[in-house]
């Protein structure tokens, strides 16, 4: 995949150092902290294991997914109607921001790099951008978009975002719990055949497989809501 | 070594299950009525009573096989006339049996039209280990029209000590208005040790509840008056839904888990319809 330059992309698009303010959320994590219920990289590595294996990220994952698909072969309301299902299957209000925030941040940047290039968008794909825009986008939407328009694969583009998830509850959790720099890098490392079998599951969920085990995310987020004194905002 | 005998859904040995239905219609003239009601067995109704006067309509659910076991199909289908208001809930507990290898399976749909409420409030669902299940509930909604619902589930017969570590649940809930997604809600518990005692998944709490009302914008305001009433904070969660507002549960008590949700249910009441929460006498025989 080096040859087309798609590598390049991908590592643009999945790096935690991209300016959609992805490190300012800890996904609950902050509450757990707080309550003593994240104390140790081995609490940290187990929340990580269970939402990779039945919790939210396969949802909004597997989104992705489908969006990739729509956007590959243009099928533009399919993709909003992805849009739509994930904003309302979000669990707290909090999340629903945080992912509609950083999905706004990333459309804004994806069309200036776009703008930037010679061959520009496409008529329905410009207004798409709009509607978007308009209506509110979800990071996992508009990611797929950004991947299926730069020819990223399919499978590179889910590891890429499982991957780049990871890392940012993993830096979330250096600085809650705390644990050290290299001790999170030697999780993300162990991780990697963990993301790997779930980005093969996601690849395959039908949509009546779209189902998550939610209580602990939905409990750690709904309080967070309300944290008195906090570093992230979900 | 054994010869693979492929039994027929005929053969006596093996039960297709329960096919249960009901199908209800209610509308608003001169107070809410129920316009139709058709029920297959095991599903029943009670006839509708009116402790509220002739404005809502309460109606009773019942299961008289006593419990859903693998291969039952129950389907449930409600709808809403305009203007009218009903309350559903259910007769008893409902029990979930361990699977005798097929899957359990309800299907509620719900159409609430123009201005029309619904509220679902059924008992608890008692579901126990090794059970096999799986619940849809669609809501679509009209303009103007409003759901409000809850689930409260036990895993396992606690009072035996049980714990739902084999079998799998899955709960979908969906209200959708006018082709456009308002709420989600796809829940999933695969039973096993690790999603029953971690903190990502039960933390070792039999019960779990949510009470979700959609149709309306909420304000932040209501949503903090709503957490004021918290109980207490550790097992309990309130948040806003796009159109609307979500309550979770997870703790040790389904009674405690009802009384939260009915005091919530008593607040958007009172300051949306002017009107206290009224619990169906039923629920008072625990």
């Amino acid at each position: 995949m080096n040859r087309d330059g798609s590598i390049l992309r991908l590592l643009q698009l999945a790096s935690p150092a991209l300016p959609v303010g992805a490190y300012s959320y800890s996904e609950g994590l902050e509450e757990l902290a707080e309550r003593q219920l994240l104390t140790s990289k081995t609490d940290l590595e187990r929340w990580i294991i269970q939402e990779l294996t039945y919790g939210s990220i396969s949802l909004e994952a597997a989104t992705m997914v489908r969006c990739y698909y729509a956007a590959d072969t243009q099928d533009w309301e399919r993709l909003k109607y992805w849009n739509a299902w994930l904003t309302a299957a979000r669990e707290t209000e909090e999340l629903r921001s945080q992912s509609l925030q950083m999905g706004q941040s990333l459309l804004r940047l994806f069309r200036d790099m776009e703008l930037g290039r010679e061959d520009s968008l496409p008529h329905s794909q410009t207004q798409l951008l709009t509607e978007l825009k308009q209506g509110g986008c979800n990071f996992a939407v508009i990611y797929s978009l950004a991947a299926a328009n730069w020819q990223i694969n399919l499978r590179d583009a889910l590891l890429g975002y499982l991957q780049s998830w990871a890392t940012n509850l993993i830096n979330a959790g250096i600085k809650l719990i705390p644990i050290g720099q290299t001790a999170g890098q030697l999780m993300l490392f162990e991780l990697q055949p963990t993301l790997e079998q779930a980005a093969q599951k996601i690849r395959n969920l039908e949509d009546d497989d779209l189902n998550s085990c939610g209580w602990g995310l939905a409990l750690a987020s709904m309080a967070h809501e309300t944290q008195y004194s906090r570093l992230f905002r979900s | 070594m054994y010869a693979v005998i492929t039994v027929p859904l005929s053969s006596p040995s093996i039960s297709p299950g329960w096919q249960g239905k009901l199908q209800l219609r209610y509308g608003c003239q001169d107070g809410t009525k129920v316009q139709y009601c058709r029920a297959q067995a095991p599903l029943k109704v009670q006839r509708p009573f009116y402790p509220e006067g002739p404005q809502v309509c309460h109606s009773v659910m019942l299961h008289t096989a006593g419990g859903v076991v693998g291969g039952d199909r129950l389907a449930i289908d409600v709808q809403l006339r305009p203007h009218s208001h009903v309350l559903l809930t259910t007769a008893a507990a409902n029990k979930i049996y361990r699977s005798n290898g097929l899957e359990a399976q309800q299907d509620v749909l719900i159409h609430v039209e123009p201005d029309a409420l619904l509220e679902w409030l059924p008992q608890e669902t008692i579901v126990f280990n090794q059970a096999v299940y799986r619940q849809n509930l669609r809501v679509e909604l009209s303009p103007g029209a409003s759901w409000l619902g809850w689930e409260i589930t036990r895993f396992g017969r606690s009072a035996r000590n049980e714990q739902f570590v084999d079998g799998n649940w899955r709960s979908q809930t969906e209200v959708w208005q006018q082709g456009r997604p308002l709420w989600i809600d796809r829940q999933w518990l695969p039973g096993c040790l690790e999603t029953w005692s971690s903190p990502h998944g039960l933390a070792g709490c039999p019960v779990v509840g949510s009470f979700a009302w959609v149709g309306q914008a909420v304000t932040a305001d209501f949503v903090t008056q709503v957490r004021q009433l918290g109980a207490e904070p550790q097992g309990v969660g309130v948040t806003r839904l796009q159109q609307g507002l979500l309550c979770r549960y997870r703790g040790h008590s389904s009674l405690e888990a009802r009384q939260w949700f009915t005091q919530v249910w008593n607040l958007i009441r009172s300051a949306t319809w002017n009107r206290p929460a009224c619990p169906p006498r039923v629920w008072q025989i625990f």
